[in-house]
């Protein structure tokens, strides 16, 4: 008995002693919190956007985000593509910088990136969504006379194309394929549309097995690329460092571009999934960003002493929406005059404030208001009218019965009643309070509205077998692109257009803004369609994210941003410490 | 006792088969449409959309190159309008290419992080194990000590704070102890999220030693915590019944303290009905504890079957439904075999 205590006094000191020693960091450091692990940084597969940001110290892309000017900059590019058309074809000549190269010295070069597109079209890789999202490119033409220079030769005509092109990390042909056997075969053997056959390469098939015994998933250093970090500590769903390189290729440029800056020595990124726990983290200096803060913690810790001693607080408007979508084939909601009754139910100022703090932003549909361009600002924002729904529910035909509820005669005189339900991700506790606030006003009106919250994989199979009422959903946008026809086209109906809607005027409208390059033009039409969207009433946007991030003081130049993630990490500046 | 050892185990391989089989064959019921992951997937709009043919050759590819095609199991029934066609596949089935590979311990691989299920559950339980096992050994030892303190005259408040304890679910506890002695504003004594290695690399042993119980001390000091009262409460009551008894009473007018007849006479008998409990905590020590392994940022077992769940991430899920499925009935091979050994009674009965 008393060895045991013996025991435990022992264990309680020596865990005292080590209290005695603080966690140790670096200056040069930039500690970041990430909410998981990314799983994978194989270049080819990026499963989510954390495996992005990482893979994004590792490899460059042909072209970048500019965050703060929010527009696609050349980044392995020298500059923007050349645009040219033939036929059905479109034509972007690229050319890649002068002074890029791979770690080893080597030159970054045309056959680089033709060796990359074939990796991405190649039988036997983890590569199926790289080959379905690139599949426009179908071929790579080299220029003989310029080892740097090439022409992707895309099928179809898109002014994205310009951008898109460009967004996949370029993978070194040395590192994989030393004795260049890729070379002997030509992309469009493997791009087009039937399946290729590794028998019918042998030289594919070896290299497929050499690829995938390189392990990319975790060991993405195998792979050298071309970015200015890499990654020298990955601990499974604890940490992961990434060091900078001391022989990096951008930094022998004359001008320093903001898309080439790359200041933190070293990179940390701290794996926390509780926020709790990430904000204890964040106040004792155990990290230096907490992206993504939770509203009511971000308000807390802003208003606290100790708080803005020691943090800067950031926000950002984002592209990322909330929105309520009806299901336009199923009676009730097939008719637009419904709808719209619908959406004078949610009362979207007391969401904001409810869910988000006040820190989201009304819209008056799926365009950010920041796109003055593009944005309908002759149309009002939704307000909270019950008495304008009750209006619009009897121009719809409906009639509010004794008991209080309504409906409406069908045309073979059965009587139709109206009863909704409201399906959303279970688990979100801000949809879980917009659901509540749309059936309480709902209720007081006399339309009963069922809550039904669904598992996340069980929740798209009913949206996409248009097995619901309403539904709550996350949407990000972005503000270079404005292709709507995944989400209202007839012709995505069962795929991603959950609302079912498509009218043939809307269909064209959506056809029309995709192909339109003149940006005039583009933004009149971008104008009629948020019309139509009014008018129609798929979908409600309810309000855009603002995101909300906290950073140590001795952190500068985060370049906060509304695109995810919501800062540049490479471009942060850590102050010297005292 | 050998040949009842190996008869019960023997017993125990058909039911984690069955148990293991049926997970696999419901998980491969389910749909694999989330397989398409985030870039095709339908939380972006703007960006060019992809046809409904695009999207069914990309998920068919990526069904193929997982081994998900072809029929799941030996036979298959479909329903038509002249009524149910049953189909016999033979062995061509995703189950039997799974089992036979399984049975060479070969689990497949993750969907997400393309790693062998071994290698991934492996390093799971190389942090689940010690903190689970140290938390099942502390809380086993403390409960003896303490149930013979309160039935030794040990003050009678620690029983109603044991009852508090009891009540309080494990993320407030460990919220609690995490906000009380790892908060700057209180005490910050001890850390505040994971297992210190970043600091501890390359370190001399006792420097990585003390480094460990520095950091495990929070989550060990959540899991005990929870797991103390009804261990304590039970031991408490059955020592209590025990020293009622007659040969109890004869050990006293003996002259035995009540320490010697408790620990020397009652806490053999006394242990009988905490045994079903105490081999309950088998299966836990590698389920890990989720929610401490959330809250302190640990990568346990735990936290890994949580994501995988949330993922779909199957095979790692089949993995670990088989490695608990075996834990949870080597338990009960475990508590049968401690009867056998503590009472003589059920050994007739065997």
């Amino acid at each position: 008995m008393r060895r045991l205590l013996w025991g435990l006094w022992l264990y309680t000191f020596l865990g005292l002693l080590s209290a005695c020693n603080p966690q140790s960091s670096t200056s040069d450091a930039v500690r970041v919190r990430w909410v998981r692990d990314p799983e994978s940084l194989n270049p080819l597969t990026i499963p989510n956007d954390i495996a992005n940001q990482a893979v994004g110290l590792l490899y460059q892309n042909l072209l970048t985000v500019d965050n703060q000017k929010q527009e696609y900059v050349p980044w392995l590019a020298e500059k923007l593509p050349m645009v040219q058309h033939q036929d059905s074809l479109t034509l972007l000549t690229y050319r890649l910088r002068s002074a890029a190269t791979w770690d080893n010295g080597q030159p970054i070069v045309a056959q680089d990136v033709a060796f990359t597109l074939k990796v991405m079209n190649s039988p036997g890789l983890p590569n199926e969504e790289a080959r379905a999202r690139f599949s426009f490119i179908q071929d790579v033409r080299l220029d003989s006379t310029d080892a740097r220079q090439f022409t992707l030769v895309c099928q179809g005509r898109a002014p994205e194309y310009a951008y898109v092109s460009g967004e996949y990390p370029i993978l070194p042909e040395y590192a994989l394929d030393p004795q260049r056997q890729l070379r002997t075969i030509p992309l469009a053997a493997l791009t087009q549309p039937t399946p290729v056959s590794l028998s019918k390469y042998p030289v594919l098939a070896a290299f497929v097995q050499r690829y995938n015994a390189a392990n990319l998933d975790k060991s993405p250093m195998n792979l050298p690329g071309s970015g200015p970090y890499q990654l020298t500590a990955w601990r499974n769903g604890q940490a992961l460092t990434f060091r900078r390189k001391t022989n990096w290729w951008a930094d022998r440029l004359p001008v320093q571009q903001p898309q080439l800056l790359a200041r933190p020595k070293q990179i940390d990124f701290q794996i926390i999934p509780d926020n709790a726990t990430a904000l204890l983290a964040l106040r004792r200096g155990d990290i230096d960003i907490y992206p993504m803060v939770p509203a009511n913690e971000f308000n807390r810790l802003r208003k606290s002493e100790s708080g803005r001693q020691a943090l800067r607080f950031y926000t950002a408007d984002s592209y990322e929406m909330v929105l309520a979508g009806f299901n336009s084939s199923r009676v009730p909601l097939d008719d637009r005059l419904t709808r719209q009754a619908l959406s004078y139910l949610f009362n979207i100022p007391a969401l904001i404030k409810a869910t988000q703090n006040g820190m989201a932003y009304p819209s008056v549909g799926l365009i950010n208001p920041q796109e003055k361009a593009v944005y309908n600002d002759s149309l009002p924002l939704l307000t909270y009218a019950p008495q304008q729904a009750e209006v619009l529910l009897r121009q719809a035909g409906w009639a509010r019965q004794s008991t209080g509820n309504w409906t409406r005669r069908l045309a073979g005189g059965q009587t139709q009643a109206l009863e909704l339900s409201i399906t959303y991700r279970a688990g979100d506790a801000a949809f879980e309070t917009i659901a509540l606030q749309l059936r309480n006003a709902a209720a007081r009106l006399g339309i009963p509205i069922q809550l039904r919250p669904t598992e996340s994989t069980l929740l798209l199979g009913k949206l996409r077998a248009g097995n619901f009422d309403i539904y709550l959903r996350t949407l990000s946008g972005n503000p270079f692109a404005y292709d709507f026809s995944p989400l209202l086209h007839s012709a995505s109906t069962g795929i991603s257009n959950f609302t079912r809607f498509g009218t043939p005027t809307s269909d064209r409208l959506i056809k029309a803004i995709v192909r339109e390059e003149d940006l005039g033009r583009k933004a009149q039409l971008l104008r009629k369609f948020q019309v139509i969207l009014r008018t129609e009433s798929p979908l409600v946007v309810l309000f855009f994210y603002r995101y909300r991030l906290v950073a140590n003081r001795r952190l500068t130049n985060l370049r906060v941003s509304g695109l995810r993630p919501g800062y540049e990490v490479m471009a942060i500046e850590p102050l010297p410490e005292g | 006792m050998g040949r009842f050892l190996l008869y019960r185990l023997l017993r125990t391989i058909p039911a984690t088969w069955a148990i293991v089989s049926f997970v696999f064959l419901l998980s491969r019921a389910l749909p694999t449409n989330d397989l398409l992951g985030q870039a095709l997937s339908d939380d972006s709009v703007g960006n060019r959309g992809l046809t409904a043919a695009e999207r069914e050759a990309a998920l068919l590819r990526i069904q193929e190159r997982l081994g998900l095609t072809g029929p799941v199991f030996y036979f298959s029934c479909t329903h038509s309008t002249t009524g149910a066609v049953w189909q016999w596949h033979g062995s061509d089935n995703q189950y039997h290419k799974w089992l036979k590979k399984a049975v060479k311990g070969d689990l497949g691989q993750s969907y997400r992080s393309g790693q062998p299920v071994t290698a991934v559950l492996g390093e799971a339980l190389r942090f689940t194990l010690p903190l689970t096992t140290s938390a099942a050994l502390l809380a086993t030892v403390l409960s003896v000590v303490l149930a013979l303190w309160l039935v030794c005259g040990g003050p009678a408040f620690l029983l109603s704070m044991l009852y508090a304890i009891d009540a309080l679910p494990l993320f407030v506890v460990a919220l609690g102890l995490l906000l009380l002695l790892a908060n700057p504003d209180i005490l910050p004594l001890f850390p505040a999220y994971g297992m210190g290695q970043q600091t501890a690399d390359n370190a001399p042993w006792h420097v990585q030693i003390s480094t460990y119980l520095y950091y495990s001390t929070l989550p060990l000091a959540s899991l005990v915590l929870v797991k103390l009262p009804s261990l304590v409460v039970q031991l408490y009551d059955a020592l209590r019944h025990e020293l009622g008894a007659n040969y109890a009473t004869t050990a006293r007018a003996k002259g035995l303290s009540a320490y010697q007849v408790a620990t020397r006479h009652a806490l053999r008998n006394a242990l009988l009905p905490v045994i079903a409990l105490l081999t309950d905590l088998l299966p836990a020590l590698v389920a890990g504890a989720v929610v401490v392994e959330v809250i302190f940022a640990l990568p346990g077992m735990g936290r890994l079957m949580a994501e995988a769940a949330a993922t779909h991430d199957f095979p790692v899920l089949v993995g670990g439904v088989l490695l608990m499925a075996i834990m949870r009935l080597i338990g009960l091979v475990v508590a049968d075999t401690l009867y056998f050994l503590t009472d003589p009674r059920i050994r007739l009965q065997a």
